[in-house]
């Protein structure tokens, strides 16, 4: 669940791997790390991470290389020797010319690379499972966060026929209700996915229902976006407090019936 | 889609070289799965598909009176997208596509993460569902598809003589905007209302848009639907015009839809009534297209919306700011009531008119179906039942007598609105915006509503659904129009406010769309909407953008010649104190650069 781009990563280690068996000189070491390190936090995370701490990581790695490489003479003009060589030496003087040339066209085309972005709608980062309130009532029942369970779950075991009724009428539930938004397959991608920023949650993903309580999960469907803190934009969400138009029971087999679709269980109570 | 479109030619070869070549009777199609498979293939569509058609494949699912289309009854063998001649049974390829890639834009999804085994066994299951499987003179040769014709100019005009010959522009409108003069009148053969493609649409063609699909489509027809085949009628060269002619109507492959507007600055005034100038004001403008989904977070939910976007463009000057917008409606409702407020009831959320899926219980479902019934209802029925006057009619007479009341529709008009938050969020809280659905109690919204009616914009302050007021803080005029399917709705309002929301340059302000089709009986919190979008007030003046480039290049050069210049001079002048000290050494001199 670290979300790394493994293709991106394994380029960067085999090109590490070849730097170290050519014998790579100190200079190649400190350009590789410093373009590798850029090269990671722009594409090997399947997330990026934000331009700005990108920049500042990218500072202190530049600062670093620049301290080991100046941390001893002989380190130092070992570092500047091959810099050194290139400028003086004749058989080079290709080579300089077309640097000279190549870097100040690299910093004209970033300028206008970062003028020529095409504009967007500013992006917010939002807290996908922000922490629910202690308590909440429900049609006038209050609702312990911390202790309230589904309580059709242990018919499973107990009374499987029971079970099924409420599994049954969660299904009800959910194709009368849910489906246009997480999918119908409950992916998150129902036929009025596209049009919704934040997106539906995927009730597939493992990162979804199995690390959840049915009590929050409870508590997102019963109180919807305008039920969120702050943090999770409850102005945007289409979420709807499902309160609104469903009994409690019916809440609650709705709950069992997303997880039993997908073969996953709550997280149990007491566990984090 | 053209892997797709590939296996599924190839599959077709093979079947029509083996019927051709053996000669087989056509019986010999029939191909209804082992007992294993079937059973099989129960169990995939009892978890997959039963909650929508129905677990007896009646059609009767869950989401049933929700949804519109309404799912496949597979009893009937009644099957839309085939490449069989009309009225026959489709292949299992053609079932396969669907089930794969799904009916777009209606709630029919494609399963992309089911088995090719799967998919083939839940295939024998829905075929066991209709005996029409069982009987051999149900099926017929798949049509041959032949590689579409070059695009020219010609074959395009020849397709538009086709298109009017045939009377296509009857039903799908001069212009393809699915608003022809029977559009409004259109029912399927179990008696509900259909929705004529928009065929300037494509991404939202049910059955595929590629050009084969819509060659396709037309050549065989769309069983239990007024969309009819065209085999008999057309030679198979006219057929491939036509088709260049229906896919060059169409705004691209992709609706590409966005989530700003620029709005760029013009000196230019800005008057409303003066056509021709603001049409080239809005020529500079770049347009962007936004989604709308059903309303369905909110009592007075709309499961199928009639409009799935808007396109939408942005100018100012020194002092105003002008939006416009535009989409696509088979009619021009311009005679009934609406506004952003309008009570919905309970009733009116479910998917009512001519529904013959009414005998599971519920009031609603009675009440429907009263009026569908299992015949399909004549079309001033159909018409005459949405028309529901006396319902609403405070005076409570019997809304069942409502079936020969008013003129078709009357009820709804067609509205638009634009909302805005009616303040920026404060310094350090970008991100908050007023509840999209109207604003909250905290953060208010402003609405710019038209009532198409009456083309004049009303403003609104939205506290929550449950606290709209109409506003006199600032004029917002407007001015509208409908032309061949679509309206155009044009906004202008002084950029600064003192109540609501000031557009200043470089300011993202947030923006949200609803739209309401009074055919649909859309009203109220009855509309299609978007999410939280923005618009983006361009800067009057553009910076240069080839100066700070040229800089950036010359600083990096003077820094590299000031390093070759210092490395230079450090190695002459160690090279010169050498020499003095007397060792010989074979420095290159440094050439001048
Ligand atoms: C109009 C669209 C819409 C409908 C209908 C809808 N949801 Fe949601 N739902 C969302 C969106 C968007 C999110 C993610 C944003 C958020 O957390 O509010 C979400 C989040 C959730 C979450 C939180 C998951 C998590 O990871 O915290 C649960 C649980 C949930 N929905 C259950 C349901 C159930 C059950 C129904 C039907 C009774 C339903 N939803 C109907 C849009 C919808
Ligand atoms: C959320 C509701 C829903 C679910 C779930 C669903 N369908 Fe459908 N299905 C529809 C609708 C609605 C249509 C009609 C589309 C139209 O008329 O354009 C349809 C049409 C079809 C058709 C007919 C296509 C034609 O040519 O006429 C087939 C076949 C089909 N579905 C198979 C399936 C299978 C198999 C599954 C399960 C894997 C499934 N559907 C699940 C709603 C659904
Ligand atoms: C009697 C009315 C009528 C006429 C005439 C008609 N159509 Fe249609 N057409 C429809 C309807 C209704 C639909 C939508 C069917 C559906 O979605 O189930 C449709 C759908 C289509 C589609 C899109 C199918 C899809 O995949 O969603 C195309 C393409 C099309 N028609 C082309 C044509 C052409 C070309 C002609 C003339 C040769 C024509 N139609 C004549 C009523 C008509």
């Amino acid at each position: 669940m670290l979300g790394l781009n493994l293709p991106v990563v394994i380029v960067l280690a085999a090109i590490g791997g070849v730097l170290a068996w050519r014998r790579a000189n100190t200079l190649t070491w400190l350009l590789y790390t410093w373009v590798a390190l850029w090269a990671f936090f722009k594409y090997g995370f399947a997330v990026p991470i934000p331009q700005s701490v990108a920049t500042i990581y990218l500072g202190i790695t530049g600062l670093a290389l620049v301290c080991f490489a100046s941390s001893s003479r002989e380190r130092l003009s070992e570092t500047v020797q091959p810099i050194v060589r290139l400028i003086l030496e004749p058989r080079y003087r290709l080579a300089l010319a077309g640097l000279l040339v190549a870097l100040p066209a690299l910093a004209a085309y970033n300028v206008y690379a970062d003028l020529n972005v095409p504009l967007e709608a500013p992006g917010f980062g939002r807290e996908v499972h922000p922490p629910p309130p202690t308590e909440m009532t429900v049609h006038d029942e209050t609702v312990d966060m911390a202790t309230a369970e589904n309580p059709y779950l242990h018919y499973k075991h107990d009374d499987p026929e029971l079970y099924g009724e409420h599994l049954e009428n969660g299904r009800r539930v959910y194709y009368e209700n849910c489906f246009w938004c997480h999918g119908d397959g409950m992916g998150g991608d129902g036929m009025f996915a596209h049009g919704l920023n934040p997106v539906p949650s995927n009730f597939n993903d493992v990162g979804t229902l199995p690390i959840l309580q049915s009590s929050f999960v409870h508590w997102r469907i019963a109180k919807g976006a305008p039920g969120l803190p702050g943090a999770g934009t409850p102005w945007d969400s289409m979420m709807p407090a499902w309160e609104k138009f469903l009994t409690t029971e019916e809440m609650w087999d709705v709950n069992l019936f997303i997880y039993d679709f997908n073969g996953y269980e709550p997280r149990a109570l007491g566990q984090h | 889609m053209t892997l797709h479109a590939t296996r599924r030619a190839q599959a077709m070869a093979t079947v029509a070289a083996a019927a051709l070549l053996l000669a087989l009777p056509a019986g010999a199609q029939v191909d209804l799965g082992t007992e294993e498979q079937r059973a099989a293939g129960k169990v995939v569509y009892d978890k997959y598909c039963g909650q929508c058609h129905g677990d007896t494949g009646d059609g009767n699912g869950y989401a049933t009176p929700r949804v519109k289309p309404k799912p496949r009854d597979f009893t009937t063998g009644t099957y839309k997208f085939r490449t069989t001649p009309n009225g026959m049974l489709p292949t299992d390829d053609d079932l396969r596509r669907v089930i794969e890639i799904g009916a777009p834009y209606t709630s029919m999804p494609g399963w992309p993460n089911l088995t090719s085994a799967e998919i083939q066994n839940v295939i024998y299951y829905i075929k066991s569902f209709s005996p029409d499987f069982e009987n051999p003179d149900r099926y017929g040769e798949p049509i041959e598809i032949p590689r579409p014709l070059e695009s020219t100019e010609e074959s395009i005009a020849r397709g538009r003589v086709v298109y009017e010959e045939q009377g296509c522009a009857a039903c799908h409108g001069e212009v393809g905007r699915g608003d022809g003069p029977s559009a409004p009148t259109l029912v399927n053969d179990k008696g509900d209302p259909i929705k004529v493609a928009d065929l300037t649409q494509r991404w939202t063609y049910r059955g595929g848009a590629t050009k084969e699909d819509i060659y396709r489509t037309f050549s065989t027809g769309l069983n239990g639907t007024p969309m009819p085949s065209y085999a008999d009628s057309l030679e198979i060269e006219d057929r491939q015009h036509l088709v260049n002619y229906v896919y060059s109507l169409g705004d691209g492959d992709e609706p590409n839809y966005g989530t700003l507007i620029t709005a760029v600055y013009s000196e230019e005034p800005i008057d409303l009534q003066d056509g021709e100038t603001l049409d080239a004001l809005f020529e500079a403008a770049p347009t962007t297209r936004f989604p709308l989904v059903g309303q369905i977070t909110e009592p007075g939910r709309n499961f199928f919306p009639s409009v799935t976007s808007i396109e939408a463009q942005a100018v100012y000057n020194r002092d105003e700011i002008a939006f416009r917008v535009r989409w696509h409606d088979l009619r021009a409702d311009t005679s009934g009531r609406n506004s952003p407020s309008l009570e919905v009831p309970m009733w009116d959320e479910d998917n009512g008119i001519g529904d013959d899926a009414g005998d599971d219980g519920g009031d609603s479902d009675d009440f429907f179906g009263d009026f569908g019934g299992e015949e399909a209802p004549a079309e001033d029925d159909f018409f005459g039942d949405s028309g529901g006057d006396d319902f609403f009619g405070d005076g409570g007479d019997d809304f069942f007598g409502a079936a020969d009341a008013g003129p078709p529709g009357a009820e709804f008009s067609d509205a638009v609105a634009l909302q805005f938050p009616a303040s920026l969020a404060p310094e350090g809280t970008p991100e908050l915006k007023p509840y999209f659905l109207y604003g909250d109690s905290q953060n208010p919204v402003d609405l710019w509503f038209v009532n198409l009616t009456y083309g004049v914009a009303d403003t609104f302050r939205g506290r929550g659904s449950e606290s709209i007021e109409p506003t006199e803080a600032d004029i917002v005029e407007a001015v509208t129009s409908y032309d061949q399917g679509e309206w155009t709705v044009t906004y202008k309002r002084r950029r600064s406010s003192r109540a609501g929301v000031s557009f200043a340059e470089q300011q993202y302000t947030p923006l949200a769309f609803s739209v309401w089709d009074g055919f649909n009986r859309e009203r109220g919190n009855k509309r299609a909407l978007s999410s939280w979008f923005y618009v983006y007030t361009e800067p009057s003046v553009q910076a240069a953008t080839t100066f700070p480039i040229v800089r950036a290049a010359v600083i990096v050069l003077v820094l590299e010649l000031l390093v070759v210049f210092l490395v230079r001079r450090r190695a002459r002048q160690k090279a010169a104190g050498e020499e003095a000290a007397g060792t010989t050494l074979a420095t290159t001199e440094a050439p001048a650069v």
